[in-house]
């Protein structure tokens, strides 16, 4: 067993988040340009202190998860979760590999990539993913073409590799601030 | 329409990796718009963009992305070193590059500095933002390197 699970984590602030009834009218529009679900979530009400930087980040965040067309959507979150175990997000590590099971059915198989990694991932296009996810989340100068050729072999191409660096270098991002801004609060037994 | 990512890279809008990205034209767009609010906001608010400039700069040097740490570098004056100045740095040394290490000792420390709480989002904010350039402009060197082979 590791630390990864698919239970839900919690997430408490580090500062107080701003209230929605008292919010000021640029921090609801910067609202408003995240995602829908995550709106009135603690983590996004505490990102609304800066409404500037929430509006454009989150409406990044939006595109590089949800645009249509090119990389399946549950890639986009097999590597987002690998980029959070990378990294030591539980809390966003739970979220997506969450996503991944809800957009694919296949709990058993994001169950062992939290449990054991990717090394000895059986599914060559994820094992090609998760791969090229975990050097460009460690050591990103030292990513050559050659780390493309395992993409390109398994299929991929060049929208799909290009959402696959847009949802790594986002959770570059996501990951650090939600490591930074909060902590997880993890559920009994993990 | 300005593109950090592709002056740094020296590629063209029209090449065929240009052509890719604009298949994405909102990533470019909030992209852009969140290095400009990060960086150069009309209303700094509490953090002043000689002291973003800075920080941005350190985290790209840090992880080794010199072509964006010179353009940093360029934005604004250093600011005159000061307890600040030295806090904010080692927040955003601990951010960028050990963020699991952070605890609520480290925000608070902030705020015993002065910072508003909009202040430390946006330095937060601003110093989780620099990796998300870093990594994309390593998979587009990668991709442009991969189209010159």
């Amino acid at each position: 067993m590791s630390r990864f699970t698919l239970k839900p984590v919690g997430w408490r602030p580090r500062l107080a988040p701003v209230k929605a009834e008292t919010a000021t009218p640029e921090q609801l529009a910067a609202l408003e340009a995240c995602p829908p679900a995550q709106r009135r979530s603690t983590y996004f009400l505490t990102l609304a202190h800066d409404p500037g930087s929430l509006g454009e980040r989150g409406a990044l965040f939006n595109i590089v998860m949800y645009a249509e067309g090119g990389l399946d959507r549950a890639d986009r979150e097999l590597s987002t979760a690998v980029v959070s175990m990378v990294n030591g997000c539980v809390f966003c590590t739970s979220v997506h590999a969450k996503r991944f099971v809800e957009l694919t059915g296949e709990e058993p198989a994001m169950q062992r990539l939290l449990d054991e990694g990717w090394a000895a991932e059986p599914d060559p296009r994820r094992k090609a993913m998760a791969d090229f996810t975990e050097a460009l989340t460690c050591d990103p100068g030292a990513v050559t073409a050659q780390h493309l050729a395992p993409l390109r072999a398994a299929g991929l191409d060049d929208l799909e590799i290009l959402d696959l660096i847009h949802s790594v270098a986002m959770f570059a991002n996501a990951n650090r601030l939600m490591l930074t801004l909060g902590d997880p609060l993890l559920p009994r037994g993990v | 329409m300005p593109d950090l990512i592709e002056d740094i890279l020296g590629l063209a809008p029209d090449s065929p990796l240009g052509r890719l990205r604009r298949q994405r034209p909102e990533a470019l767009r909030h992209a852009e718009g969140a290095y400009r609010e990060l960086l150069l906001p009309a209303d700094p608010g509490g953090l002043s963009l000689a002291e973003r400039a800075a920080l941005a700069r350190h985290v790209a040097e840090r992880e080794g992305e010199a072509a964006l740490a010179a353009h940093f570098a360029g934005l604004a004056p250093s600011p005159t070193p000061s307890p600040r100045l030295d806090a904010l740095l080692a927040y955003a040394e601990k951010t960028a590059m050990a963020p699991e290490s952070t605890s609520k000792a480290d925000i608070d420390g902030l705020v015993a500095l002065g910072l508003t709480s909009r202040d430390i989002v946006a330095a937060t904010q601003l110093i989780a933002f620099v990796p998300y350039q870093v990594r994309l402009l390593a998979g587009l060197r990668a991709l442009m390197q991969e189209k010159a082979a």
